[in-house]
């Protein structure tokens, strides 16, 4: 595999979970088992009551664009082999909200309210980015 | 009657820009010196040393945490001194720490100055730091994430929602500058540009271009605060504080409610002008530090100064340029003035002193009594707005 120079996640003891799901190609959801709440980015407790009983769901793995921007300039030196590159943040039927790049279409066919799926770009042996695609696609 | 009990009473500033022969050093004393000389008094009264952290100079930092201001320039009155960071919002807390430090006798007289000099650090370092400072390492560094893509995505969900037009949002960049080109201490001093000159620069982060990004600069700034019985004393034209508001946001652009910080804006408008007794009609100048030039938009429906929708416009016919009948940011907010880290907030209530005191050159707004100024820190974690008089309601 082609070395990989762009950062990778700071992943925490409390979203290792999430990171093996995406290696699995699963997109997962912390859910708490207290009070129901979805949680995400993922929490060591509750966000809402504070419990530490958490678990994890499976997300459809569809969404829809809340915004995006074309990056064209102004990023690190690693990104400019992607620009221009679509930065964006996606609603997902599970009612969070996560930030992702939009691939597999030219980015000025992105628009708001695109129905998205989900899809795992495998960047190191150890990490796959979740990333989305136009449904049509 | 108002309930604060803080007052500017004499300011320091050198020009922004990009002055890499300029040392930190060079810029603090500079500063410091002339804000005591502003403020009529001895070195040996500043009883306080309250600095703004400056971002990415953590040799600086480590320096100033640690005491060396008041060792250098000789403050022997000093009592205690430290170090605040907030991000942008850093100034405002200063004056907070400030007023505690006062009311409770720790210091009479307290000097808050910040630095900042960027245009000695490699720009690939800058971009770093700023690519990961209020910006998540986990869930949006990793996707290519920085301040231009973040505030792209504002920009472009605000035009989706209220059908402000390219044009419109360009406008908010030809006010700001028409203020800087007015402000000798200003990067755009004498540099007006015009909606085409918006329009045809480089794309950067959709649908923001460059003149609709910030540009990083050196800078410094000063303030020297008392109590307003001292202020009264000291000088003939103090600048009171009246009042503050404020609400915290949120750390990451996906889990914020208030994704425009319109809701933030308004409480902390509504809560700054209630202590200072004052509604927003008896404003003269609104003073928004909100970074981004198309947020002032956003500020002026929230402060509502116009309905949702109507600020692209209101800003387009003028009314918040030189002359109009809204004046915004005088100093042209950091688009115009050149975007030092956290110093944009200190070189935006050193303005707020200079209009009040009478002493703002040609971006003077004639009887200018009453102004509402705004901070915020991160990429846009809080909604800070404080209320500034040159008498008190």
């Amino acid at each position: 595999m082609k070395t990989y120079n762009k950062p990778l996640p700071t992943i925490q003891p409390w979203s290792e979970e999430f990171w093996k799901g995406t290696k699995q190609e699963k997109l997962l959801i912390q859910e708490c088992k207290q009070c129901g709440s979805k949680i995400f980015y993922p929490r060591k407790n509750c966000p809402e009551c504070w419990s530490p009983d958490l678990t994890w769901r499976q997300a459809s793995g569809r969404a829809k664009v809340f915004s995006y921007s074309v990056t064209h300039a102004g990023v690190e030196e690693h990104f400019y082999e992607d620009i221009p590159f679509v930065l964006a943040l996606v609603d997902l039927e599970e009612g969070v909200r996560m930030m992702t790049n939009i691939i597999g279409c030219k980015p000025e066919d992105v628009s708001i309210g695109m129905d998205l799926e989900v899809v795992f770009d495998h960047v190191t042996n150890d990490i796959a980015l979740p990333k989305w695609r136009p449904v049509s696609s | 009657m108002s309930k604060g009990n803080l007052a500017i009473i004499g300011v320091g500033e050198v020009p922004t820009g990009r002055y890499p022969e300029r040392s930190h050093w060079d810029i603090l004393y500079d500063i410091c010196i002339q804000a005591v000389k502003d403020a009529g008094i001895d070195k040996k009264d500043i009883e306080g040393v309250i600095t703004v952290a400056p971002q990415a100079q953590p040799r600086l930092t480590s320096e100033i945490s640690f005491g060396k201001i008041p060792e250098e320039l000789g403050f022997t009155g000093c009592k205690d001194v430290c170090i605040c960071n907030a991000g942008g919002a850093s100034t405002t807390n200063c004056l907070r720490l400030a007023e505690q430090w006062i009311n409770s006798g720790l210091a009479k007289i307290v000097l808050i100055p910040h630095v900042t000099v960027q245009s000695t650090i490699p720009l690939q370092e800058v971009i770093s730091f700023f690519a990961t400072a209020g910006i998540d390492t986990q869930w949006e560094y990793p996707f290519g994430a920085t301040f231009n893509g973040m505030l792209g995505m504002v920009a472009q969900r605000y035009m989706y929602e209220t059908g402000t037009t390219a044009e419109e949002m360009a406008a908010t960049v030809v006010a700001l500058r028409k203020w800087a080109a007015l402000d000798p201490n200003s990067m755009f001093y004498g540099k007006p540009v015009t909606i085409d000159d918006v329009l045809n620069s480089k794309m950067i982060s959709t649908p923001l271009r460059s003149k609709e990004c910030n540009v990083l600069a050196d800078g410094g700034g000063a303030m020297i605060v008392t109590s307003r019985d001292l202020a009264r004393k000291i000088t003939d034209t103090p600048v009171f504080k009246l009042g503050h508001g404020g609400r915290y946001v949120g750390a990451c652009h996906i889990l914020r409610q208030d994704y425009f910080m319109e809701e933030g804006w308004r409480l902390a408008s509504e809560e700054a002008l209630a202590e200072a007794g004052l509604t927003k009609e008896d404003i003269d100048i609104f003073e928004f530090y909100v970074a981004y030039p198309f947020n002032q938009l956003v500020a002026l429906e929230a402060v509502g100064i116009t309905k949702r929708g109507q600020a692209g416009k209101f800003v387009l016919e003028g009314h918040t340029s030189p002359g109009g009948k809204c004046p915004c940011s005088t100093i042209g907010d950091a688009a115009g003035r050149g975007h030092t880290g956290s110093g944009v907030s200190m070189a935006n209530y050193i303005e707020c002193a200079r209009q009040l005191m009478g002493k703002a050159g040609k971006r003077q707004v004639t009887g200018c009594e009453y102004i509402l100024a705004s901070a915020a820190g991160g990429s846009g974690m809080n909604t800070l707005m404080t209320v500034w008089g040159n008498k008190i309601p």
